[in-house]
C-alpha cells in the first residue's frame, strides 16, 4: 500500500518510577553525564512501562491501541509525539505529527474561539498564514459560528471538544494521533468526526486511535494492538477481515 | 559581542521553524494580560509609577538624602525601567513551564519557547515604559547627547541576561517547585543588590566591585549614565560584563537543552 513507514519503533523500552521521580532525575540526569547507568536493569522502585515494543506505520494506514487504563497507550503516544524518549531501542518518526490534545490544553478560557484556534493551530505545527486559510473550513466544521467570536469560558465542554477536533483534522501533518478523542460531542459530529478521520487516512495520513470502544477500533483500524502492563500484542482475528475488506 | 551575536543567531535557527508558534505565544500572553481590565494596557506604567512616587516620598521626605543633582524622580525611574524588566520577566517565566504541563506532556516544541514569550511580554511593557520616560526627559529639558544610544546596547545586554536568569530557574522549577517559592525572595534580595534606588558612585571600592558581580549593577548604573548624566561608559567595563552575560547564556541555554529532554516524565 505504501512505500516508506511513517513511525517505527523498533525494541522500544521504556523505565518509569513508582515514587515521586523529580528528586532524583535531576541528579541522574547530571550523573549520566559522567558515567553510563546499565540501562537494562531496574532500579529500586522502578517499572518498565513498555517492554520491547515494535511497531510499524505507514501513511494510509491506522492503527488501534486497545488496553486497560495505565497500560502504557499514551506512553507509546508520547515517544511518537517526541515529547519523552526511550530508554532502550529506538524511535523514528518521519513526517510531523498532529497530537489530538485534550480538552482544554493549550486553549484559554478568556479568549474567544476565533482566537483559540490560532493558538491551538499554532501548537500543533500551523503557520499563521495557513490558520488564516484554513480558518472559515475549521469554523464550518465544528458548527460553531455563532459561537466563534464569544469567550470560551462560555462554552459547554461538548463545544470545546468541537472546536479541539475540527483544529487538528485541518492540520496538513502525516501523523494523526486519536487519543480516546473520536467520540466528541452528540452522534451526528461523531459520525462526521469518524468520516474525516477516514478520509484523512485515505489521503495518506497515518493515524493511531486510542479506545477503550472495541466496535470503533474495528471498524476504523487494520490493525489493532493490545497493550497490557507495557507489552504490545497484535490481534490477529481482524486481520483476515479487513484484506476481505480490501479486496472488494 | 561577536559571541553574543553568534550565540543569538545558533538559537534563532533553533526558532525558525517555531517562529509563528513563538508569535502566537507572546500575543496570547500580552491579550490574556489586558482582557477584561479596565484601564488595560496603562497597567505597564502604573508599577514603575507608583514606586517612583513612593521611593521619591522615602527619599525626599523621610530620609532626606538627595541621590542626584537632577530631579529624583528620575533618578528613580530610570533605574525602575531596567529592574521592573528583569522582575516581570522572571515573574511570568519561571512558571511557565510548568503551568502548560498538558502541552508539555503532549505535544512537542522547543520548550524555551515558553520562557522566552514570558520575557517578551516584560519587554513589551518595558518598551511602553521606556516612552513615558522619554516624555519626562522632554518635560524636564534634559539636555540628551548622542551617549545616550547607549541604551540600545545595554537594553540588549539586559535582555540577555534576564532569558539567561529565566531560562535556567524556569527549567529548575520543572525538577524543583522550589524555585517558584523562591522567587519573590529572591527578586526582594536581587533588587537591594541592585543600584536602583541608590547610586553606586560615591561608594568604596571594595563594596563597588563587590556589587559588581551583579551584571545588572553595571546595566542599571549605565542607563542613568548615559542618558541622564551625560557620560561615557567604560569600555573595558563594557567589554567584560558583556563577555560575562553571552557566557551565562550560552551556558544557561545549553543546560537547558540537555534537561529538557526529561520533561515531560518529571514535570
Amino acid at each position: 500500500m505504501s512505500s516508506d513507514s511513517l513511525i517505527e519503533l523498533k525494541g522500544v523500552w521504556k523505565k518509569y518510577n513508582y515514587r515521586e521521580t523529580f528528586h532524583r532525575s535531576i541528579r541522574e540526569d547530571i550523573f549520566n553525564i559522567f558515567r553510563r547507568t546499565r540501562r537494562e536493569e531496574l532500579q529500586d522502585g522502578e517499572f518498565w512501562a513498555l517492554s520491547d515494543v515494535n511497531l510499524r506505520l505507514s501513511g494510509g494506514e491506522c492503527i488501534g491501541f486497545y488496553g486497560p487504563n495505565g497500560a502504557g497507550k499514551s506512553t507509546i503516544l508520547k515517544l511518537i509525539a517526541s515529547v519523552t524518549y526511550p530508554t532502550m531501542g529506538e524511535v523514528i518518526i518521519r513526517g510531523v505529527v498532529a497530537p489530538l490534545i485534550e480538552l482544554g490544553a493549550g486553549f484559554h478560557l478568556d479568549l474567544t474561539g476565533r482566537e483559540n484556534i490560532y493558538i491551538n493551530g499554532a501548537i500543533i505545527g500551523m503557520t499563521i498564514r495557513e490558520i488564516r486559510e484554513k480558518i472559515d473550513s475549521i469554523i464550518e466544521f465544528s458548527e460553531l459560528s455563532d459561537f466563534i467570536d464569544m469567550p470560551i469560558k462560555k462554552y459547554s465542554s461538548g463545544m470545546h471538544l468541537r472546536l479541539g477536533f475540527s483544529i487538528a483534522v485541518y492540520s496538513s501533518a502525516e501523523i494523526f494521533l486519536f487519543d480516546e478523542i473520536l467520540t466528541v460531542g452528540d452522534e451526528d459530529f461523531q459520525l462526521k468526526c469518524l468520516e474525516r478521520a477516514r478520509w484523512l487516512r485515505n489521503n495518506g495520513r497515518a493515524i493511531i486511535i486510542v479506545s477503550h470502544d472495541k466496535k470503533l477500533l474495528n471498524e476504523m483500524s487494520g490493525t489493532i494492538y493490545h497493550i497490557n502492563k507495557g507489552i504490545v500484542s497484535t490481534e490477529d482475528v481482524k486481520a483476515s477481515g479487513d484484506t476481505a475488506h480490501h479486496n472488494i | 559581542m561577536c559571541v553574543t551575536i553568534a550565540v543569538i543567531a545558533g538559537k534563532i535557527m533553533r526558532l525558525r521553524k517555531y517562529r509563528d508558534l513563538l508569535l502566537i505565544f507572546v500575543w496570547r500572553e500580552f491579550t490574556v494580560r489586558y482582557r477584561q481590565s479596565s484601564i488595560g494596557i496603562l497597567w505597564a506604567l502604573v508599577q514603575p509609577l507608583s514606586m517612583m512616587l513612593l521611593f521619591l516620598f522615602i527619599f525626599s521626605y523621610v530620609l532626606k538624602v538627595q541621590n542626584s543633582s537632577y530631579p529624583q524622580m528620575l533618578f528613580f525611574y530610570a533605574g525602575l525601567l531596567p529592574w521592573l524588566f528583569f522582575s516581570s520577566a522572571l515573574n511570568y517565566s519561571i512558571p511557565s513551564l510548568t503551568t502548560q504541563y498538558q502541552l508539555i506532556t503532549k505535544i512537542y516544541f522547543p520548550r524555551e519557547i515558553l520562557p522566552i514569550s514570558g520575557i517578551a511580554v516584560a519587554f513589551i511593557d518595558y518598551l511602553i515604559a521606556l516612552a513615558l520616560f522619554v516624555v519626562f526627559l522632554v518635560i524636564y529639558q534634559i539636555k540628551v547627547s548622542w551617549l545616550a544610544l547607549w541604551m540600545i546596547p545595554l537594553t540588549a545586554m539586559l535582555v540577555l541576561f534576564t532569558a539567561s536568569v529565566s531560562i535556567f530557574l524556569a527549567g529548575l522549577n520543572v525538577y524543583y517547585r522550589d524555585v517558584k517559592l523562591a522567587t519573590a525572595f529572591l527578586l526582594q534580595l536581587w533588587f537591594f543588590a541592585s543600584p536602583v534606588m541608590y547610586s553606586i558612585d560615591k561608594l568604596d571600592m571594595k563594596i563597588k566591585v563587590l556589587l559588581f558581580l551583579n551584571p545588572l549593577t553595571f546595566i542599571i548604573e549605565n542607563m542613568r549614565r548615559c542618558v541622564l548624566e551625560d557620560r561615557d561608559i567604560v569600555y573595558w567595563q563594557f567589554f567584560l560584563v558583556g563577555g560575562i552575560v553571552a557566557l551565562s547564556y550560552k551556558l544557561a541555554y545549553r543546560y537547558f537543552i540537555k534537561i529538557e529532554r526529561a520533561f515531560a516524565d518529571v514535570i
